[in-house]
């Protein structure tokens, strides 16, 4: 699913250069529910970011199913980012003018999903258990349920892989348990893959897998064979 | 397909759920920017239209029947006059009886004939009053006294530049310094010829730079000065008058179709306006620019600040893979949304607010009453202008935000 070859990334120049990466080898397979851990500034958002085609690494190679998607052009990106990935961000990424619905089938029109996007954004709506909200504004729910909301909205175009930027960092324990459970039970019954960035020790009870980052490379890569 | 129609419902939802408030001040400054744009260009044509109107009311009619090139006067003026009145579209016909005189007031009070006293020299034109109510407005513009009578032969009107005076414009030096009606002039004719009038009556019409430097006396009056066996049936110039709605080309057409020895105008080919109205057009544009720079800036800034405050939303919504052009599209479509609801609300301000202010309350200049003119290019360039400048206002901080890397418009960093 993904392939990662001696991944290098560097922010600034010089003296002032921060070398977030320093040669990241790895793979995802496909149905894998892996977490990215590590301190601050051990490179996990910047991998995450990268894989995720937000950002582009100074050198490396990144395959997604076989395909060289750090030679894509902008709009291509773009249209990958749309088709092919999902994405779950920290907080406040839904559109304060949007209805919980129209935030979820936005990305659906832009792929120009001509029929069919509001029934399916309902009925992600309800496996995320907002199937009762589906009017509600964003500031009318909570920080969880906004949460939610963001998966629904991550799965509206069948991705390949859904990413999670510190997805429970903003949210309270209950909150963010449901989340997780919400991930694992995607990642179970419909095979989701799924690349989390987390920096809560709490959360590798939920993952089949655990990437450690220190200092821009992978310390431990510890699997879970009780998940898997 | 679906990247048009989510642009448009971007920016409709964003419309609708958006700060009430930041909307109806970005619609208030549209509107005031569109009426601002409407108002100064019409004031101006105003200003001309007045200039315009007075002329042709005062001086010229509508059409002018002058002398050939060669010639001093028209021959055989009674026979023209007839003739143009029977054409379909003229409402009246003047002739005029044209000469210079020094005019003298209080002359007896002189010490000696080299002392100027109160005196100057001005056109003195002799008119039938009756013939000239149908072409000029001079009898409405009296302001003491009264209008000439037909047989008046020792009696004289004055314009109120002449006359002098509080009303008058002119230096008082330049003037006869405050005749009154009922005083005695004295006036000395070109041609030498001396007479005394009673002053009948003042007018002002106010196109202080020629009609109310005039003065009128009756024709048979200025035919006796000038000779009457000669100048009974000549003429200096011929004014006329026509209905409204007539066309002046068509008559102007079928007056030069009488065979007369003469040179037929349209009044504007004497109005001496072109230079102050390509004035006014340079002022209009000038100031219109700068309108519109200050509408675009200010536009700008509202539209700058909504994005700049969007900046986190827009780069969720490019790591989604919503396409640049949706974004751009989306903000495109809220700025032609806002001029356009800025040009009707605009519209009705001026429309319904502004232009029958200045109709009920016209602003009084000296060169008389101004409403609003407003032009048919004067409108559809205001259109286009605030639209051009909505739409700069609203693509330049969008692309400039949508240029900014997604992660830097997510964490600002």
């Amino acid at each position: 699913m993904i392939f990662v070859e001696n991944l290098y990334k560097t922010y600034g120049h010089d003296s002032a250069a921060t070398h977030a990466l320093k040669g990241v080898d790895l793979e995802v397979k496909a149905g894998e529910f892996a977490a990215i851990m590590g301190r601050s500034g051990s490179g996990k958002s910047t991998l995450l970011h990268i894989l995720g085609l937000l950002d582009v690494p100074n050198s490396g190679s990144v395959l997604i199913d076989r395909k060289d998607v750090l030679k894509l052009t902008e709009g291509q990106k773009a249209r990958f980012r749309l088709a092919e990935l999902g994405y779950v961000f920290q907080e406040y990424s839904l559109l304060p003018e949007m209805t919980i619905l129209e935030n979820v089938y936005i990305p659906a029109v832009c792929l120009g999903s001509e029929n069919g996007y509001r029934k399916r954004a309902a009925e992600l709506l309800e496996i995320v258990g907002l199937g009762e909200r589906l009017k509600h504004y964003p500031n009318e729910i909570s920080g969880g349920e906004q949460q939610r909301v963001s998966i629904a909205r991550a799965l509206i175009n069948r991705p390949k892989i859904l990413f999670a930027d510190e997805p429970t960092a903003s949210l309270d324990i209950a909150s963010a348990t449901v989340v997780l459970e919400l991930f694992k039970k995607l990642n179970k019954e419909m095979g989701q893959t799924i690349l989390m960035v987390t920096h809560e020790p709490e959360d590798e009870k939920h993952v089949d897998r655990v990437i450690w980052l220190k200092d821009g490379i992978i310390d431990k890569d510890i699997k879970s064979n009780i998940n898997l | 397909m679906g990247n048009l129609k989510l642009a448009l419902f971007l920016a409709f939802k964003s419309i609708i759920r958006g700060n009430r408030w930041a909307f109806i001040m970005i619609i208030l400054m549209m509107s005031l920017s569109f009426a601002n744009l409407l108002m100064t260009p019409s004031i101006l044509s105003g200003v001309t239209n007045t200039l315009n109107q007075q002329q042709m009311n005062t001086l010229y009619g509508n059409i002018v029947i002058d002398p050939p090139s060669t010639e001093y006067y028209l021959s055989h003026a009674s026979y023209i006059e007839k003739k143009v009145e029977q054409i379909p579209g003229v409402r009246g016909v003047s002739s005029h009886l044209e000469g210079n005189a020094l005019v003298e007031y209080q002359w007896k009070e002189k010490e000696s004939v080299l002392d100027k006293g109160k005196s100057g020299t001005w056109s003195v034109i002799g008119i039938e009053p009756e013939r000239e109510k149908n072409v000029t407005t001079i009898h409405e513009s009296i302001i003491q006294g009264s209008y000439l009578d037909g047989k008046d032969r020792d009696e004289i009107i004055l314009g109120v530049e002449i006359a002098g005076g509080e009303t008058a414009q002119t230096a008082e030096f330049l003037t006869l310094q405050g005749v009154q009606v009922g005083d005695k002039v004295r006036l000395t004719y070109h041609n030498g010829v001396q007479r005394e009038y009673r002053v009948k009556g003042i007018f002002q019409a106010k196109e202080m730079f020629q009609a109310d430097r005039l003065a009128f006396v009756t024709k048979s009056e200025m035919a006796s000065v000038m000779g009457r066996t000669v100048y009974s049936d000549q003429s200096s110039q011929i004014l006329v008058s026509t209905s409204p709605g007539a066309s002046e080309g068509q008559i102007i057409q079928e007056i030069s179709s009488l065979g007369i020895d003469a040179e037929v105008r349209k009044w504007s080919e004497y109005g001496g306006l072109g230079g102050i109205v390509s004035s006014f057009d340079v002022l209009t544009a000038l100031i219109g620019t700068i309108g519109l720079v200050i509408a675009g800036i200010v536009m700008f800034i509202v539209i700058y600040i909504n994005v700049i405050n969007k900046r986190r939303q827009i780069g969720i919504l490019r790591a989604i893979g919503i396409k640049r052009d949706v974004i751009i599209g989306s903000y495109l479509t809220q700025s032609i949304f806002y001029a356009a609801l800025g040009i009707v609300f605009g519209g009705l301000i001026f429309g319904y607010g502004i232009q029958p202010y200045f109709e009920l309350h016209p602003l009084e200049l000296p060169l008389g009453q101004v409403s609003l003119a407003v032009q048919p290019f004067t409108v559809s360039s205001a259109i286009l202008g605030i639209l051009v400048a909505a739409v700069l206002a609203g693509l330049v901080p969008v692309i400039s935000i949508t240029r900014q890397h997604i992660i830097q418009a997510i964490w600002g960093n």
